[in-house]
């Protein structure tokens, strides 16, 4: 389906005369399903009720979720009935204020009333009851002639951001209170009952597409030509392929027509790369055919399919080489940022402080038990004890690293949180063992192997802390705690008095790679974390 | 030579602002006071004068005062100069790295569109690492280009910008328009309009404004996208996208962290919206290692930063988050404090005879620790008179001593240059880890570099090297050491080359390959022994080529690599003083704080001669309860603390004090304590207080 950019202000412009026989619904089906093809239902419908010479409902809901050719079917619809109408596309509109404004002006402009705004109260609308007003004053002050239906569509109403909640009910009145009007609502969710709390609102339902008109929606295009490649096997191969694309990855994961299409054009290449590069067919025979390409490349449904499935920003600069282990690529952790070395250790202190019990921080986090043996046999002792209970939790964290579906999924979220004195006493660890070794002191013990690689140079720490914990705050590797569960809703991120309690917000592997950086084992501090 | 030796010797110490116990802040009042007009009536003429007067007067007279006011100014002036060179430097320096990026994202900017990312927002990922300020160079530049070449504008948009979604439309929008119109152009373009004014959050006056200009990219600029509300980020975004086709948004996210950890942030949603491509910003460590180098072993540099202050500029540089800006700023404040405070700088101005005359300045340089060590080697090599002569008559002090300082100004550029000529050699010899400029630059100012093991195994690396990657080590020595033999092996390693050319690379005989190892067997033991292999006649000459050349180097490195601490006069031209650098760019008020307050005696005077080492009434009442405050647990009791309060008061004054007094003394200190931030009622029991914080921690 190709997406067909409109704006709002290609409104309908009022002709004098309307030139030749209306249309009747079955041609305007007929002319727009070459077009738009499996819809004919829908725009037969839509094309009854919007017809100029017939009376229209003064309220019609559209539904059906996104990608389903809602907008693009009305407008050519509208278009093509040749009904004077007016769109505006609500989530464009920041409030509800916002929206009502617009719906008047646009309504103005189609109405070729744009000059004379200062009439219809200077531009301004705040309340709907203002706007039945002044749009009943405008379509009343067409020329007597065209004295017709006026079509007004709402776009996306149900997004409408700070809208009011009688907002919808209110505007489905619209239409009740003037007569040529007809209030078209275009919703993506699928409506509850009687939600606009009025009767028998005639409702327009846009379903996905089905397996057989999905496939059928892209068949009707050709495949992508690729060089090399002979029209002929292109012709009996390709929809064999789009229907194994539709099986194993379209529809499993409800994609829409978009997603589709771009995956077929991203996987073609790769599928019929051994066509291409002229490679020999297995099994003697001299040519290509489709179970013999999808024998070869059962790895293409299965890791890059996949991966194609998922949008990236920056997309995969290596498309061809079907050749490397996808594995290994996928399963490595991402990229590490470089923070600098003391705030790397304080995130790794956080992130041991939120992840060990309180009732253990002496035994791991004491400045005086940090190198006595008896210290260090409880902490092994812990460390081993606790492992054994998180077992289960370690084989399916396991599992969820090998499964290559999910590359980066992050490890479990953690709502440990933090205090400050804890987080403090784990970072107190370091600093002691360290300020040993640049004292020079003559006993090494293993735990000063801490940050024994880079030892902390600096005397006064107690100081650099917030500060550093404010930068690694507006990183937003850790968090508030108070805010981490209206973090949605209050954007005030970078003010100091939220409490004194923070989350980390990365996963723990990450954190454990950030701390090798600097010589920190994090397994050896973690209850329960050294295998 | 440690800092207080130099201090001593430059008489800083006698200050008598640093003997002070406290200090007392008087905030200057502003407006209203009797003698002075408000100062909105003052006359700008007069400001301007009072301007240059301070300007003039921003050095303080040194050596107790008597300092003339022509050395102050030379000084001042010479500050000047100096640094505004050294700018000039960094400023080149840094539009250099940046240059690479800004051409990429230039390019990015141009090519994409709509179409090139199928309906996506064109999306440029910027990673800056710790390198944050670059990205503003970056933007701006980016800005400069292409308004000059009308094609659109850079809006730059910071989290605080963006509370919530209306705000931050309104930013955008004010700022784009500002961006090449100005405040008044905005204020215009929201007035002359025809029909309705629109709401200022409304994109429409976006869609206008560039349709008017007929801009072709409208980048947007998100400085620190992780900062930004991820649910803000989205619904923005989202309103980006529908407005696409009529407004052509570059989106441009600076990324601190990882691409891939920004990504996972955002909802799968927004992701779908965005398309583009990941530029990497070069890491602020390279960029400040490149500065350094250039202020440090450029030949016309007169002033160099010592050990100590370099090892702190670099600790900083690596363990926090600091911009090459922050690096210049803090080398611009050692430079700043070398001139105020030196009344030696002035030699650095290569002053008349008459200026140093008129000055203590002779009596200060005969107080030098170095001037001490000069004349005892002086006297040891033999002849008394000259410095007797420098020690008694002024006019020949005042003569020798630009003499030697220009000299020892020499010999530390040699030194640099031998910095440099070991870095260029380990970049051929050393393969593993890679030592920078500011490693060996430590090490040398420390006088160790031309003992260390690095220069040791260098050397012998470098003997083992064939003659393709040894012509290319020459070639780049050439340019470094000015040296008629360094030319010489050079083109005799030519010839030679010239006449060998179809052999392929040459080895020396100190490579493993000609070395061979012969086994013997004496008595039933097997004998090991090394012996040379047959060299072929142009091997032997390249043999003698590179033991020229090492021999070369190491004349030319132990000449060079002196320790500065042993020049005369390297307390003008060297600063190496840790203070006031550190103290400045890292304070540590909460230290002084708790010091207070639990050493009150440290700060103010005390009316007893007693030493105070424990709680007395004579402390201030907050510090005496913060100090019962240390050695409770985490829950105080109140009843307890004022107990403990109160004994304080009864020991000390047997004869009946009045516990009115004691007690409003108390509650004074418990709200003062309270006030920062160190009690808070407890949750868990009433009558109790939560201790929030730990001293030192």
């Amino acid at each position: 389906m190709p997406q067909v950019a409109f704006t709002t202000n290609s409104a309908y412009k009022i002709r004098s005369k309307p030139t030749g026989p209306p249309m009747l619904p079955k041609e305007v089906a007929s002319s727009l399903s070459t077009q738009w093809p499996c819809r004919d239902l829908q725009i037969r419908q839509l094309a009854s009720l919007l017809s100029p010479h017939v009376p229209s409902p003064p309220t019609l809901v559209v539904h059906g979720i996104s990608a389903t050719c809602k907008s693009t079917i009305l407008r050519a619809v509208l278009a093509t009935v040749e009904v004077p109408h007016a769109i505006v596309r609500s989530s464009e509109c920041i409030t509800g204020r916002h929206l009502l404004t617009k719906i008047l002006w646009n309504t103005l402009e189609t109405l070729g009333q744009k000059e004379e705004w200062e009439k219809s109260g200077k531009g301004r609308c705040e309340q709907v009851s203002g706007l039945a007003v002044l749009l009943e004053e405008c379509l009343a002050a067409r020329p007597v002639d065209n004295q017709g239906k006026f079509v007004l569509v709402l776009d996306e109403i149900d997004r409408q951001r700070e809208a009011p909640h009688t907002l919808l009910s209110a505007l489905a009145r619209l239409g009740e209170i003037i007569p040529s009007l007809c209030v078209l609502l275009v919703l993506s969710s699928t409506p509850r009952p009687l939600f606009l709390q009025s009767a028998a609102v005639p409702h327009v339902s846009f379903p996905p597409y089905t397996r057989k008109e999905a496939i059928h929606i892209i068949l009707s295009s050709d495949a992508p030509v690729l060089d090399g490649l002979p029209d002929e096997t292109s012709s009996r191969v390709y929809p064999y392929f789009v229907s194994t694309v539709y099986d194993s990855l379209v529809g499993p994961t409800a994609g829409s027509i978009p997603d589709f299409r771009s995956i077929c054009d991203r996987l073609w290449p790769r599928f019929v790369a051994p066509v291409v590069n002229g490679e020999t067919p297995p099994g003697g025979n001299d040519e290509w055919d489709f179970s013999r390409l999808l024998v070869k490349n059962r790895a293409i449904f299965r890791h890059q399919g996949e991966s194609a499935l998922v949008h990236r920003i920056v997309p995969d600069e290596t498309p061809a080489s079907a050749k490397r282990a996808p594995l290994a690529k996928t399963a490595m952790p991402s990229a590490l940022p470089s923070l600098p070395y003391f705030s790397t250790l304080i995130l790794t202190s956080a992130y041991l402080a939120s992840h060990t019990p309180q009732r253990l921080d002496t035994i791991f986090f004491s400045k005086f038990s940090s190198s006595s043996l008896s210290a260090r046999n409880k902490r092994a002792h812990h460390r081993r004890r606790l492992k054994v209970l998180s077992q289960a939790q370690a084989e399916e964290r396991q599992a969820a690293n090998d499964d290559p579906s999910t590359p980066n999924k992050k490890g479990k979220r953690t709502k440990t949180r933090i205090t400050k004195s804890t987080l403090s006493s784990a970072f107190a660890t370091s600093s002691a063992t360290t300020s040993a070794i640049g004292g020079g002191a003559g006993i090494a013990g293993p735990s000063t192997i801490l940050t024994a690689p880079t030892p902390l140079r600096v005397a006064a720490v107690a100081d650099r802390i917030y500060a550093e914990l404010a930068t690694l705050r507006r990183l937003r590797l850790v968090v508030p705690a108070a805010s981490h569960s209206a973090m949605a809703t209050s954007s005030g991120n970078t003010t100091a008095d939220a409490g004194d309690k923070w989350c980390v917000n990365v996963s723990g592997d990450w954190v454990g790679e950030l701390a090798k950086g600097i010589g920190v084992e994090v397994g050896e501090w973690l209850a329960g974390g050294l295998d | 030579m440690d800092a207080d030796g130099l201090n001593d010797a430059l008489g800083l110490s006698n200050d008598k602002s640093q003997n002070l116990g406290a200090y007392i802040y008087q905030p200057s009042k502003h407006g209203k006071s009797a003698w002075e007009r408000p100062s909105k009536r003052r006359k700008v003429s007069s400001t301007a004068d009072r301007d240059e007067q301070l300007n003039r007067q921003r050095f303080v007279p040194l050596l107790n005062g008597d300092e003339n006011t022509e050395s102050v100014q030379l000084r001042h002036d010479t500050y000047r100069e100096l640094w505004s060179k050294q700018e000039n430097k960094i400023q080149d320096i840094l539009e250099d790295v940046d240059a690479g990026v800004l051409t990429d994202v230039l390019s990015f900017v141009r090519d994409t569109s709509l179409q090139t990312c199928d309906g996506c927002i064109p999306t440029a990922l910027v990673t800056v690492g710790s390198n944050v300020s670059s990205l503003s160079r970056l933007l701006s530049r980016l800005n400069g280009q292409l308004i000059s070449t009308e094609e659109g504008s850079v809006v730059v948009l910071e989290s605080g910008d963006a509370p919530n979604l209306k705000t931050t439309l309104k930013n955008i929008i004010r700022a784009a328009v500002t961006n090449t119109d100005g405040n008044d152009g905005y204020q215009k373009f929201l007035t002359d309009r025809a029909g309705p004014r629109l709401l200022g959050y409304d994109l429409d006056l976006l869609h206008d404004y560039v349709q008017r200009k007929g801009t072709k990219k409208l980048v947007l600029a998100l400085r620190d996208s992780e900062a930004f509300d991820p649910g803000l980020l989205t619904d923005l975004l989202s309103l980006f996208k529908s407005w696409l086709d009529r407004i052509p948004f570059t989106v441009l996210l600076g990324i601190s962290t990882s691409v891939e950890l920004f990504e996972g942030r955002l909802p799968r949603s927004c992701v779908a919206l965005l398309q583009g491509k990941h530029f990497e910003v070069q890491e602020a460590g390279n960029c400040v290692d490149r500065i350094y180098e250039t202020l440090q072993t450029d030949p016309d540099t007169n002033l160099w930063l010592g050990r100590n202050v370099t090892s702190t500029l670099f600790e900083n540089t690596s363990d926090y988050f600091q911009s090459p800006e922050a690096f210049s700023r803090m080398v611009k404040y050692a430079y700043m404090s070398h001139f105020f405070a030196n009344p030696l700088a002035v030699l650095l101005a290569k002053p008349d005879s008459t200026v140093i005359a008129q000055n203590k300045l002779c009596e200060a340089v005969r107080n030098l620790p170095s001037f001490r060590m000069f004349c005892e080697d002086l006297v040891e090599e033999g002849p008394t008179k000259q410095v007797r002569d420098m020690l008694e008559d002024d006019e020949y002090l005042i003569q020798e001593t630009p003499k030697y300082l220009e000299a020892n100004q020499q010999r530390m550029r040699n030194m640099f240059q031998a910095v440099r000529v070991v870095h260029v050699c380990l970049q051929y010899t050393q393969s593993t880890k890679k030592a920078n400029v500011s490693d060996l630059s430590v090490r040398a100012l420390s006088g160790e570099l031309s003992e260390s093991p690095i220069v040791e195994e260098m050397v012998a690396a470098a003997k083992t090297l064939d003659s393709d990657k040894l012509d290319e080590l020459l070639v780049r020595l050439g340019a470094i050491i000015n040296n008629p033999e360094a030319n010489a092996i050079q083109e005799d390693l030519r010839t030679l080359l010239e006449t060998c050319s179809e052999s392929g690379p040459l080895r020396s005989g100190y490579s493993i390959n000609s070395t061979v190892t012969k086994t013997t067997v004496v008595q039933q033991r097997i004998r090991l022994s090394k012996g040379q292999a047959d060299l072929s006649e142009q091997a032997v000459e390249y043999t003698n080529i590179v033991d020229r050349l090492v021999a070369l180097l190491q004349v030319h490195l132990t000449e060079s690599l002196i320790n500065p601490q042993d020049l005369f006069l390297h307390e003008a031209f060297l600063f190496d003083l840790r203070n006031p650098l550190k103290e400045t760019f890292a304070p540590r008020p909460r230290f002084a704080i708790e010091r207070a307050l639990a050493t009150p005696f440290d700060y103010l005077l005390s009316s007893s001669d007693v030493t105070m080492a424990k709680v007395s009434a004579k402390q201030p009442a907050t510090s005496i309860l913060y100090q019962l405050y240390l050695d409770s647990g985490a829950l105080v009791n109140v009843h307890d603390l004022w107990q403990a309060f109160y004994g304080v008061f009864e020991t000390e004054e047997a004869d009946g004090c009045d516990d009115r007094v004691v007690m409003s003394l108390f509650y004074g200190a418990l709200s003062e304590l309270k006030a920062f931030g160190v009690i808070k009622n407890s949750r868990k029991k009433t009558d109790h207080l939560a201790k929030s914080a730990w001293m030192g921690l």
